[in-house]
């Protein structure tokens, strides 16, 4: 037995496993990339930790809630249509714009009266407004119980995308069928003494009908192994056509950023910013503007990742739904090296990779602290980040 | 010069009155053993500690209307022996040292009996605070086994987790015949892991296997792809999912996007919201859960209480928790009732102690000779397709030992 | 005034606030009251242990909560798994265990203070967070600990004038090395690291005896509150409370003491006081947020473009708040003329998070300094003001 192994079997590590969980873990940070995406261009034009970018996250999930139910598809109706991509469409543009709106509105409010006092009392505000935000929204947004988008809205939620890493062995087809036949066989023998027994279910037969219920249950399990087995005899990964949805887009959006930020007017302006506040409005750029839009640029990711996630992951929202992924978000802004644009995307996507692998390992309940593990022995190494400068200020 | 001396002597006063007045006060460890509270007046107050802010407030809401319905009927019909009852609600932030101090406040403002909480942490410090004042508490909703360790008249409402966790095994093991389950648990919450642990147990007891266990936090989940991988490497009959419906929702349906299908999902009362249907979709369909009453039960309580709540809040109860807090406020007034003389908290706890067969929303109530742990009989229902929950198979306390 | 019959003056009149505070709790004969005389003890102390590290030092910490949970679990495990066979009993044992939640509590900032050598600002800030997750999650996992339902601890010793003593004796430190040769160089690394170093301070030493001192004084904190309440879970120590320390420091002005135990007490009493206030119509609740925003801006103009003097200023202000009070009243009456408004009814136990959060945003805005800026209480300000008042009485008669 090779040290590879005898490791493996220490940990219990499932190497077929390996490749479809790096796959999720890249799924998982596309999410986390397009939030921290909102941090870190704040940070870089304002030098200030926006703690109300989960809140905004929240929101945008609401906001995609309710076009949902104006769409029909409350949580009460019954009957609901086809649903299709445009309706998608329209509840990602619609929370983003929203989003747009009301990171805009934070801008305006709370931190731009603060621009001139010290930072800390700026970061205050931001604790303010996001307290604020919780609280006051669970008074006026539905919470309780928590609601999620159904997920009929979803045309794509029964597809799946299958790629074969390594062809499965056929010669189970045969099996699964014989075994599938001897389980219809029982099935139909339950049926049958249910009928004569005169019980609706299956719970209520007398003694001799357990029995058959009991070889029955024993086929079923049968099948299901067998089907199992015929799975992992192959490597295959799948992804959900939802969260290829949401990856694809994460990455359009970032895409999209990018060429905003380096290629156009404002791109530059946001750039002159933050590289010197002052100096820039002495050249004559709109300081303020520049501000609002990175806002409204940053918000508007937030809007996006929170549509698509809930409604591709069928989560619950409440008004504290944005606190946990705003905090995961900002530690891998930070990894990444906050203020820096592929820097948050790089440090989302490695967070996803690591929190999937701790899960991977069997260390599932420490996979919410490997976060902080990984960004401090980072920042030991490298103080401004993966890829972030370390200057020390000068006098 | 002068006024400085005035200052001096000032100050030396001050320091004097306190050092003489903290020696008469000292501080004592373990008062114990309070007097409590006597109703006065026309009204008798009954205190509530609910989570109405913080990432419990779903469930908090939810106890929260339940009683109040209670307390509007009972006033409406005219109150208890020509007195009315007054609700005292106080805030736990879903924070147990805030749970405490609310529970304190309702006691100095006059709380004759304490309802309240949902989660155990809670419950366990307000338990604490009731006991030194001398005051009865009916827990809602808090599962874990030592809470009634904490004082006499610590009583509850709801099955413990040394019941439901055996229940919904048992069901598996013998009725569904599943032989290989997997569980899925809420590190974050104390119930979650409580439940999985009295799960765990019991099934091996019974001769099934664990195959795995996995973990994610509440509220700091949103995908749950790498656990559910996991899982269906380990090729599992069943999955037991211990959390509440706001993750088991999310849960089932990425399971049948990574393919983890012809597996039976079960789970415990934190499942019951009309809204799991919507979260977890398709796939939740057919899933079992234990639960404290169906709505397509036929007892007369059941109805009531689900005809009266939809007339006074436009929709149904959100959680389970609605049921158990109007059974709680129900069982704290019935004793109040059956209470000859004056209402004090002596004579409610005692009248608790002595309450037989009550029939409450979620089941018949027994407080006699049981130590303030109703022995309680436990519903596994299946969720059908349109939300409701077909009740499949009722255990009686003496079912599981 | 003279040196010794000062300190002398200032330490009797600490001691014997602690024993009225305390003796005052006592007669009020309320638990509750008694309970938040104590409880605010606990957070005086952590609040001004973290303006040593983040006022005074300038070092960005936002999970002072962590160094509350490593101080309260280590004291309540030793406790819980010693106290029996340990022959000490009552104080000294308690004494014992906040020695011990100290240390424990003092290692764990020594191992965020390190990073905190190369690194800075936001950086340090999102270590301390992650830190406090760290090992909230670790407790949150280990079996003697209670994992996330939380761990009882026995003995219960409840000395409402040992907390306030020790908050005492946290001011007594901060004050004492801020007034000394020993706090400059802390000062001086809050100023300007660079310039600091180039003066000849060791920022390495001031940075982790900040953090050590700061933390020990925090952990002292913990096993006070872990043998009062007699129950610690994880979720009292969740990431909200760290920021609310860190708001507690901020908004009685950064570095300032008094601001820091001022503002402790204040924060913590705002969401217990506001449980006294009666429900609220969506009338009332719309004409309050409306006036209350109006009245921060033009409190906000009057601060900003107004050069008057003080009394002037403050007259506006006044005119401004009764103002807006007069018009909220107005306001609401309108309002609730609307049916669906009136008949919307909000209890204070759901507002008062909602008001708590509001007010920190609006005193931020009004007041981004803090409550008292940099300005400390001391004798000397005391004999000012009394002079003030003694001058002018002299003056009018």
């Amino acid at each position: 037995m090779d040290l590879g192994t005898a490791f493996a079997a220490g940990l219990q590590l499932d190497f077929a496993n390996l490749p479809q969980q790096l796959v999720n873990g890249i799924l998982l940070g596309s999410i986390y990339a397009l939030i921290a995406l909102g941090y870190t261009m704040v940070y870089g034009v304002l030098r200030l930790i926006n703690f109300a970018h989960g809140e905004v996250f929240m929101l945008g999930a609401y906001m995609a809630l309710f076009v949902s139910w104006w769409l029909g598809y409350s949580p009460t109706a019954t009957t609901l249509g086809q649903s299709s991509w445009v309706n998608l469409l329209m509840m990602l543009v619609a929370s983003m714009v929203v989003c747009a709106i009301i990171g805009m509105l934070i801008e305006l409010f709370a931190y731009r009266p603060m621009r001139s006092q010290p930072r800390i009392a700026s970061l205050i505000t931001a604790i303010g407004v996001s307290l604020m935000l919780q609280y006051a929204g669970a008074l006026f947004l539905p919470n309780s119980p928590p609601q999620p988008i159904r997920e009929e809205i979803n045309p794509y939620r029964n597809e799946v995308l299958q790629i074969p890493l390594k062809p499965r062995d056929t010669t189970f087809i045969e099996k699964i069928k014989v075994e599938e036949a001897e389980f219809n066989a029982a099935e139909a023998a339950v049926k049958a003494r249910m009928e004569t027994e005169g019980v609706k279910s299956e719970f209520d037969l007398s003694p001799e009908g357990r029995l058959l219920r009991e070889t029955r249950n024993d086929e079923r399990n049968d099948v299901t192994n067998m089907k199992s087995e015929y799975e992992r005899s192959g490597v295959s990964l799948l992804i959900p056509y939802g969260q290829l949805i949401m990856f694809v887009t994460a990455l359009a959006l970032m895409l999209i950023l990018r060429h905003i930020v380096m290629n156009t007017k404002p791109g530059r302006a946001m750039r002159a910013v933050s590289l010197d506040f002052d100096s820039a409005s002495l050249m004559g750029v709109n300081v303020n503007r520049i501000v609002t839009l990175t806002f409204a640029i940053g918000s508007a990711l937030a809007g996006a990742g929170a549509m698509m996630s809930a409604t591709f992951l069928g989560l619950s929202l409440t008004t504290f739904f944005g606190v946990q992924p705003g905090v995961k978000a900002f530690v891998a802004a930070v990894l990444g090296g906050i203020g820096n644009i592929p820097g948050a995307v790089l440090g989302g996507l490695l967070m996803g990779v690591a929190e999937t692998l701790v899960v991977w390992s069997g260390y599932g309940d420490y996979k919410d602290a490997i976060a902080f593990v990984i960004l401090i022995a980072v920042l030991l190494f490298r103080p401004g980040g993966l890829l972030g400068s370390s200057k020390v200020e000068k006098v | 010069m002068k006024r400085r001396s005035f200052l001096y002597i000032a100050l030396g006063a001050v320091f004097g009155a306190g050092i003489l007045a903290g020696c008469s006060g000292g501080g004592s460890s373990e008062s114990g053993g309070g007097t409590g509270t006597t109703a006065t007046g026309d009204s008798i107050k009954i205190g509530l500690v609910a989570s109405l802010n913080g990432d419990q407030r779903p469930w908090g809401v939810d106890s929260e209307r339940g009683v109040r319905l209670l307390v509007d009927q009972i006033n409406e019909a005219g109150g208890v022996n020509g007195k009315k009852i007054e609700l005292l609600v106080g805030d736990s932030n879903s924070d147990p040292q805030i749970g405490k101090s609310a529970t304190e406040k309702l006691i100095s403002d006059g709380a004759v009996v304490v309802l309240g909480e949902v989660a155990s942490g809670i419950t366990a410090q307000m338990a604490i605070a009731c006991t030194e004042k001398g005051i009865p508490l009916v827990a809602i909703g808090a599962t874990r086994d030592d809470i009634s360790d904490k004082g006499p008249d610590i009583f509850r409402v709801c099955y413990r987790d040394s019941f439901q966790g055996p229940v919904m095994a048992k069901f598996a093991f013998e009725e569904l015949g599943l032989k290989r389950v997997a569980l899925m648990t809420d590190k974050k919450i104390p119930y979650s892991t409580g439940l999985s642990n009295s799960f765990r147990d019991y099934y091996a007891m019974l001769g099934g296997e664990i195959v795995d266990e996995q973990f994610y936090e509440g509220g700091a989940s949103t995908q749950f792809n790498a656990q559910l991988t996991n899982l269906k490497g380990k090729n599992p009959d069943g999955v037991f999912l211990s959390g509440y419906f706001t993750e088991v929702g999310p849960i089932v349906r990425q399971a049948s996007q990574v393919g983890l299908t012809n597996v039976k999902f079960m789970g415990g009362d934190g499942w019951d919201s009309k809204e799991i249907i919507n979260s977890g979709g398709e796939a939740i369909v057919g899933g079992y859960f234990c639960n404290h009453y169906s709505d397509q039960e036929d007892r007369p309580e059941v109805k009531a209480f689900l005809d009266a709540f939809v007339a006074k809040y436009n929709e149904r109860p959100g959680t389970t928790m609605g049921a158990l807090a109007y059974d709680a406020a129900a069982v704290a007034v019935e004793a109040i009732k059956a209470v000859t003389g004056d209402v004090s908290s002596k004579s409610v706890a005692g009248a608790l102690h002595n309450l037989e067969n009550y029939k409450g929303v979620s089941g018949d109530i027994t407080f006699k000779g049981q130590g303030g742990n109703p022995p309680k009989r436990a519903l596994v229902v299946e969720l059908q397709a349109d939300g409701t929950q077909k009740p499949v198979k009722a255990y009686a306390p003496t079912d599981v030992k | 005034m003279k040196y010794w019959p000062t300190r002398v003056v200032s330490i009797l009149a600490g001691l014997g606030a602690c024993f009225l505070i305390s003796a005052a709790a006592d007669a009020s004969g309320n638990d509750y009251t008694k309970r938040l005389v104590v409880l605010a003890g606990v957070w005086v102390i952590l609040s001004v242990s973290l303006n040593l590290i983040n006022g005074i030092t300038g070092q960005f910490s936002i999970g002072h909560a962590a160094f509350w949970q490593v101080g309260a679990y280590s004291a309540g495990i030793i406790s819980v798994q010693h106290y029996a066979n340990s022959g000490i009993t009552g104080l000294p044992w308690l004494l014992l265990m906040m020695v011990a939640g100290a240390i424990f509590a003092a290692l764990a900032g020594l191992v965020v203070g390190l990073p905190s050598l190369r690194l800075r600002g936001d950086y340090l800030a999102i270590v301390t967070l992650g830190f406090g997750e760290i090992i909230r999650i670790i407790v949150q996992n280990q079996k003697p600990l209670g994992e996330a339902y939380g761990m009882n601890v026995s003995p219960k010793f409840q000395f409402t004038w040992l907390v306030w003593l020790t908050a005492f004796a946290a001011i007594a430190i901060c004050r004492n090395l801020l007034k000394s040769a020993h706090g400059l160089p802390f000062l001086a690394v809050r100023e300007d690291e660079v310039a600091a170093s180039a003066m000849g301070v060791n920022v390495t030493r001031v940075k982790v005896t900040a953090f050590l001192i700061g933390s020990a004084l925090a952990g002292v904190a913990g096993a006070l509150f872990a043998h009062y309440e007699g129950f610690i879970s994880p979720q009292q120590f969740r990431m909200e409370q760290s920021f609310i320390i860190l708001t507690m420091v901020v908004l009685g002005g950064t570095g300032s003491i008094t601001g820091s135990v001022l503002a402790a007490v204040a924060l913590f009493y705002l969401p217990e006081k506001l449980r006294d206030m009666g429900p609220v119509t969506g009338g009332q609740l719309l004409a309050g947020t409306f006036a209350t925003v109006l009245a921060v801006y033009l409190v906000k103009r009057v601060i900003d473009h107004f050069h008057g003097t003080k009394k002037e200023a403050a007259i506006r202000h006044l005119g401004i708040v009764l103002g807006c009070m007069a018009l909220s009243f107005v306001l609401s009456i309108v309002l609730n003329q609307v049916p669906v408004l009136a008949s919307a009814r909000y209890e204070a136990e759901k507002l008062r998070m909602v008001i708590f959060s509001g007010v920190l945003i609006i005193l931020m805005l009004v007041r981004p300094q803090g409550l008292l800026g940099h300005a400390e209480f001391s004798w000397e300000w005391l004999k000012r003001v009394l002079g003030q008042r003694r001058s002018e009485a002299a003056q009018t008669s």
